[in-house]
């Protein structure tokens, strides 16, 4: 079993604590995206999976082999990990050709050299790269550099992978293409993927489950893309998974209002106890209704393709509103200056934001 | 609205020693309107940038000519080329270009300076400048210290001061983060108001485009493809090249029987959707992910099933089969459906182009070699 | 799957052991303390202290000595003016050659670059036999046609001096400058242009201001080497009692015959010199702080090269007349009288033979010559080669406390005169520490040489080095190898390159050195540049031409094996 297990671990530079008590259990076999916002301490975390950074405590396990225990002073060293890793930049030895840059993992294992030569052409298969077996880096490009890397990381046979940030040096295509091909490799192999990115759109196409981090090193979610993205835990899940409006709330008199220049009433809102929580909807969830008491004006409209962009005026709030192609076309577009009722699909009702500084 | 920026017959060929003559930019004609937002809209190597230096003066026609403001500024036959700097033009490069060696203040200024402006007029148009930039307070501040957004900002600061009739954007806003990029997409619109001046866009980047311009010209391979406005490139265009340029696009081959439209190599079920009377036997239908309905009961669509489902930040994605294709469909995160699950799909305005070119598919990889 | 073993396990934390980092630490400090921080510092306490202990005595002495102030000031005249007239030199021709359309651009490159590779004091020696007072070749020629009296110019002079180092400084800032105009961003120019600027205007308000920081790092170049120059003032200035303070060292310690107190005496003019240096050094340092930029942003583009029109054909007629001046006419010079009889007798082909080749070949001294200098130049180049990236990896690396302590020191002696370095050297090694005498012996060259070329292949080193991404450390790691396995199969190949390269910028300039050895060689330890100058001192002027050439040979056929080596088909 290569189940990962990390345990109340703490890791700190100086007296800059990066996270405390942190604790996540990967499953064998699956693709875990670890995903939070630049510096929230996920690199830290692969690079104490790894071997190349030391936690202060805590117990990392891959399934019942101990990497890393400050209490029973065990800390394997990188080389006999056995994990493999693909990284950011690719780390591809720019003086080796394809193939012996796939076949080094196994020299340094000892492995017969008649089967180094069959391994390495098989993992190079595996990412469609044989033709460029002798081919040196500088004359590949980014996304073929990138699968020569997962072709090291997989051609020991290591049950873990550690991939960090591997496409964000990628255009919009290629990345694309890649997330596709980790997947097919995963389903081949069956190994164990934890796969680190700051990018929640590539995370959500991957992920069997993903682990949300909070940008002080807190895990505030962990769960498969739709428990995530339908039932965020809190406002930070929510707010990072994408775009959204936020609206104050206040009761008064046992009514709902949204709390704007002008008091509009929020009918949706009986029987909730919504008394200074905020309304937070995404984009594409504000709709036009000519039903809605809830009366906006059009400041902007813009086209972007698949979508127009509307800029509302309610009540002194900017309020962003998406309408798809398909509805434009359906229902027709609204123009500036108009006023239409709005009304608020899948809202999510979370307290206030407490700035900081305000503190 | 009078044609302000009229290209004539315009075209560019450079010399290369390894592939002999490469036609950059191919009988170019284009008439920019005044106070148009214009946008030159490809991919890489499709002539968009050459024609742009041309426009400024930058390079050179092998034949055509240019007319800015209702004067000839280029022109092959009467071998008249005037240079950049008498055209009066504004200019914002994609690297910034910010002079490093000067202070903000320095670099708004340095236009006037060359034209010999008095000192208090120039402090006036100046802090005007910097004013509409959001750049007041940061006169005295070397560039280097300077965020890409705020080196941007000088750049259109140094572009504006001058109060030229005609901007030239190129690719300005390639260089920023994502947040950053859409609003200065904003700011340069809300500078155009106040200032009044004609824009010529370049960008690879097609909604960047279709949020700023008015109108825009797509090209491709050296030659303009379609001329028009935004809503009608994305909604009418004329060919794949262009549907599939302007967003994400699903084509579907198809064959017309009996008047009839079958997903190519399926002819177990028919798609009902209207034939164009010029159709031929094997079509490709063209439309766009979310452009698509799905539903679970209205009969009336084409019968199939998820074959998978992926959650995006702001909508999920599902792919059908239709016959032995696969479609993609996009809805936003209210309408799920399961994996497997039995669906209907409709194609609100799909658009028909012939099948499969390959001569154009070859041209395009040979391109890719230079 | 999972074969950790139980020694792996047993690596606990706490109870290191004495890791290969920490070893290559203390090596590299050690290394440095020997061979740069003691002979600078026994310069410093023979110049302060005498038996009775802290005294100024030695220095006030020096000064008060007109010959050594007029070597000052000669020093710092022939510096200043060789800086600005090579400056001037060097951007006007990188400008030419890296913006307009001037033609042959490729040839004319390759040609501005020999001087580079020439060395000084053999140009000296052509210029004069060319244009000395009494009997230069060129001088005679003048005065036959023009009916002269007098010969017309003098290259036994101050100006004769500058012009010389001028011909061969000048491409420390060529350079530079041409390679910063290649990797400007263009649309930096475009964009005055557009703003209504003239190119002419375009030149003098954005271009030459954003390649400073290129000018100036070459001037700063020209005026150290200057400084600190020997070759060119000790063959123009002797005959003439022109001095400068390398020359006036020398002689100091010359006709003290290397007695101590010549040597002391040496030391003390050291000081002086390097006091010298260093306000030169300041005074740049507060000049460049003005602004350090980045003008290698954007895309890589074409630069829109500038017509020069009607001015083409004289400009190219100039460059080429410039390169005929300071490329062709020494180097046709030294080998036309390497094949003359007899010195002063017409260059016409009657007094042609080989009779100097053979004399000089004859000479035991000139085959112990060339080995002794090519045993010194290798030695020196692998020696530094390794330990100069030794102390680039700990710096860049391990980076433990006091690496910048570390990276200092092994720059200092390259603003250090390699006069200074040899009388540091000769303090150090004549039996002051522990009893030590290399003098006399070629290890005491090797010692100096080490030291003088330290810092050129800790620098190429360093910056290869910080191009290999930890990463890629990081993941042979991950693959199964130990940190000194990473080191062996990753991080050294990734910066061979780099250290060839360092070792060829010592081997090429060591070859043909004057400065250091002419201070530190004994009866059987003369160098190559060493035999070339005594040869031409004694008089035997035709054999020094023939042995020049075959040192010019020797220097150009390595070059080319250099360039063949270092052209490496992978690039970090």
């Amino acid at each position: 079993m290569a189940n990962v297990s990390f345990q109340n671990l703490k890791a700190q530079y100086g007296k800059n604590v990066i996270f405390d008590n942190f604790s996540l259990e990967v499953k064998s076999g699956e693709i875990m995206c670890l995903v939070g916002p630049s510096g929230c301490g996920k690199t830290t975390l692969v690079r104490s999976l790894l071997g190349l950074t030391k936690p202060e405590t805590g117990r990392i396990a891959i399934g019942d082999k101990v990497l890393f225990d400050a209490e029973k002073r065990i800390n394997v060293p990188v080389e006999k990990r056995n994990i493999g890793i693909v990284f950011q930049d690719y780390a591809v030895w720019p003086h080796m050709t394809v193939i012996e840059n796939v076949s080094y993992p196994l020299k340094k294992r000892k492995v017969k050299k008649e089967e180094i030569q069959n391994r390495a052409m098989r993992a190079l298969e595996q990412v469609r790269m044989t033709q460029y077996a002798n081919h040196l880096p500088s004359q590949l490009s980014g996304g073929q550099q990138q699968r020569v890397a997962i072709a090291r990381a997989l051609v020991v046979g290591a049950e873990v992978v550690v991939m960090d940030e591997p496409i964000t040096n990628l255009d919009a295509k290629l990345r694309e293409e890649m997330l596709i091909e980790i997947r097919m490799i995963q389903k081949n192999l069956g190994a164990t993927i934890l796969y680190i990115t700051h990018d929640q759109q590539s995370a959500l196409e991957l992920c069997d489950r993903m682990a949300v981090m909070e940008s002080d090193g807190k895990l505030c979610q962990v769960g498969t893309d739709e428990e995530i993205i339908t039932n965020p835990i809190n406002r930070f899940t929510f707010e990072f998974i994408g775009n959204s409006n936020a609206i104050p709330l206040v009761v008064e008199n046992g009514n709902t209002y949204l709390d704007l220049d002008e008091k509009i009433p929020y009918e949706d809102g009986k029987g909730k106890d919504l008394h200074n929580k905020e309304l937070l909807v995404r984009l594409n969830d504000v709709v036009f209704d000519k039903n809605s008491k809830i009366i906006a004006t059009v400041t902007s409209r813009i086209f972007l393709g698949s979508e127009y962009n509307y800029f509302l005026n309610l009540g002194g709030k900017e309020i962003r509103l998406q309408q798809s192609m398909l509805n434009a076309k359906n229902d027709g577009t609204v123009d500036v200056g108009e006023k239409v009722g709005i009304s608020f699909i899948n809202p999510h009702f979370y307290d206030k934001k407490i700035i900081k500084e305000a503190l | 609205m009078a044609d302000y920026i009229v290209l004539r017959n315009v075209t560019k060929k450079f010399n290369t020693k390894t592939l002999g003559d490469i036609v950059a930019v191919d009988n170019f004609n284009i008439n920019v309107h005044e106070g148009e937002c214009f946008s030159f809209l490809g991919p890489s190597g499709c002539g968009k940038s050459t024609t742009l230096r041309m426009i400024a003066g930058f390079e050179d026609l092998t034949e055509g000519e240019i007319e800015l403001c209702g004067k000839l500024v280029s022109s092959s036959k009467k071998k008249l080329y005037v240079p950049p700097e008498d055209r009066g033009l504004g200019m914002v490069f994609q690297a910034f270009a910010v002079w490093p060696h000067m202070n903000v203040y320095e670099n708004v200024a340095f236009p006037l300076r060359i034209k010999k402006m008095n000192k208090t007029d120039i402090d006036k148009k100046v802090m005007e400048a910097l004013k509409h930039t959001s750049l007041t307070g940061l006169e005295k501040t070397f560039p280097g210290d300077l965020s890409g957004g705020q080196q941007q900002r000088i750049a259109l600061a140094r572009a504006i001061v001058t109060n030229p009739k005609v901007m030239l954007l190129d690719e300005p806003l390639s260089n920023l983060d994502p947040k950053l990029r859409e609003s200065m997409r904003f700011e340069i619109k809300a500078l155009q108001k106040k200032f009044n001046f004609t824009i010529i866009f370049v960008t690879h980047d097609q909604s960047e485009a279709m949020a700023i311009s008015d109108r825009m010209m797509v090209c491709d391979m050296g030659k303009i493809m379609q001329i028009d406005t935004p809503e009608n490139l994305y909604n009418k265009p004329v060919n794949r090249f262009v549907h599939n340029f302007l967003g994400e696009s699903t084509f579907i081959n198809v064959v017309v029987k009996d008047n009839k439209v079958y997903p190519k190599g399926n002819t177990n079920q028919a798609i009902k959707i209207a034939i164009p009377s010029d159709a031929s036997n094997e079509m490709v239908v063209a439309t766009r992910p979310n452009e698509i309905e799905i539903s679970k009961n209205d009969t009336d669509g084409y019968k199939t099933h998820i074959e998978s489902r992926t959650f995006l930040t702001d909508r999920i994605e599902y792919l059908v089969s239709v016959g032995n294709q696969l479609v993609k469909v996009q809805t936003p995160h209210r309408i799920k459906f399961d994996k497997n699950e039995e669906c209907y799909i409709k194609f609100v305005s799909p658009m028909w182009y012939p099948a499969d070119d390959e001569k154009e598919a070859m041209e395009r990889a040979k391109r890719q070699v230079i | 799957m999972f074969s950790v073993n139980n020694n792996a396990m047993a690596a606990i934390d706490g109870k290191k052991r004495f890791s290969m980092d920490k070893l290559l630490t203390i090596v590299c400090f050690f290394m440095l303390f020997v061979v740069v921080i003691v002979p600078i510092f026994m310069i410093i306490f023979n110049a302060f202290f005498d038996k009775n202990g802290f005294s100024l005595n030695l220095i006030t002495e020096q000064f008060a000595d007109k010959k050594n102030l007029d070597a000052m000031f000669n020093t710092i005249k022939i510096a200043i003016f060789a800086t600005i007239f090579g400056t001037i030199v060097g951007v006007f021709y990188a400008w030419l050659l890296g913006r307009s359309d001037i033609p042959a651009k490729g040839v004319m490159r390759a040609l501005f670059n020999i001087p580079y590779m020439f060395p000084p004091f053999l140009g000296a020696m052509a210029w004069e036999l060319l244009l000395n007072d009494r009997s230069g070749y060129l001088n005679r020629f003048f005065m036959d046609v023009l009916k002269l009296e007098k010969p017309p110019l003098n290259i036994n002079s101050i100006w004769g001096i500058v012009f010389v180092e001028v011909s061969y400084y000048f491409p420390f800032v060529f350079m530079q400058v041409v390679s910063a105009l290649e990797r400007m961003d263009p649309t930096l120019e475009e964009c005055a242009r557009i703003a209504g600027a003239k190119q002419s205007t375009v030149i003098a308000k954005i271009t030459l201001p954003l390649v400073k920081p290129a000018i100036s790092a070459g001037a700063l170049l020209i005026l150290i080497s200057s400084l600190a120059h020997f070759g060119v003032p000790s063959i123009l200035g002797f005959r003439q009692e022109i001095y400068t303070l390398p020359t006036r060292i020398y002689a100091v310690i010359y006709n003290s015959g290397g007695s101590f107190e010549g040597i002391r005496q040496g030391a003390a003019l050291s000081v002086m010199l390097v006091g010298v240096v260093a306000i030169a050094l300041f005074i740049q340092n507060r000049i460049l702080s003005a602004g350090n930029y980045d003008i290698i942003k954007g895309k890589s583009m074409r630069p829109t090269l500038i017509k020069l029109r009607a001015a083409k054909l004289p400009l190219l007629f100039l460059s080429i007349f410039t390169l005929f001046i300071i490329v062709i006419v020494p180097l046709g010079m030294i080998i036309l009288i390497s094949f003359v009889k007899a010195y002063g007798l017409p260059l016409v082909p009657e007094n042609f033979s080989f009779i100097n080749y053979q004399k000089v070949f004859a000479n035991k001294g000139t085959i112990d010559s060339i080995r002794n200098s090519l045993i010194l130049s290798v030695s020196a180049g692998i020696i530094s080669m390794f330990l100069g990236t030794l102390v680039a990896y700990v710096v860049q690396k391990i980076k433990p406390k006091g690496s910048a302590v570390l990276e200092i020191t092994s720059m200092l002696p390259y603003s250090i005169p390699g006069t200074v370095l040899s009388i540091g050297v000769i303090l150090a090694w004549s039996g002051a520490i522990f009893g030590i005498t290399l003098y006399n012996t070629l290890w005491i060259i090797l010692v100096a040489y080490i030291a003088r070329y330290l810092s050129f292949s800790m620098k190429t080193s360093s910056a290869s080095l910080m191009q290999v991404s930890s990463s890629l450390e990081e993941a042979s790691r991950a693959c199964g190898a130990s940190h000194s396995e990473s080191l062996a199969d990753i991080t050294l190949p990734l910066i061979r390159p780099a250290m060839v390269s360092g070792f060829f910028l010592i081997f090429l300039p060591a070859m043909r050195e004057v400065t250091t050895s002419i201070l530190l060689y004994g009866p059987y330890t003369r160098t190559l540049g060493v035999h070339i100058y005594s040869l031409r001192d004694a008089g035997y002027i035709p054999q020094a031409a023939a042995l020049a050439v075959v040192a010019i040979g020797l220097i150009m056929l390595l070059n080319v094996i250099v360039t063949q080596l270092t052209k490496d088909r992978k690039g970090v």
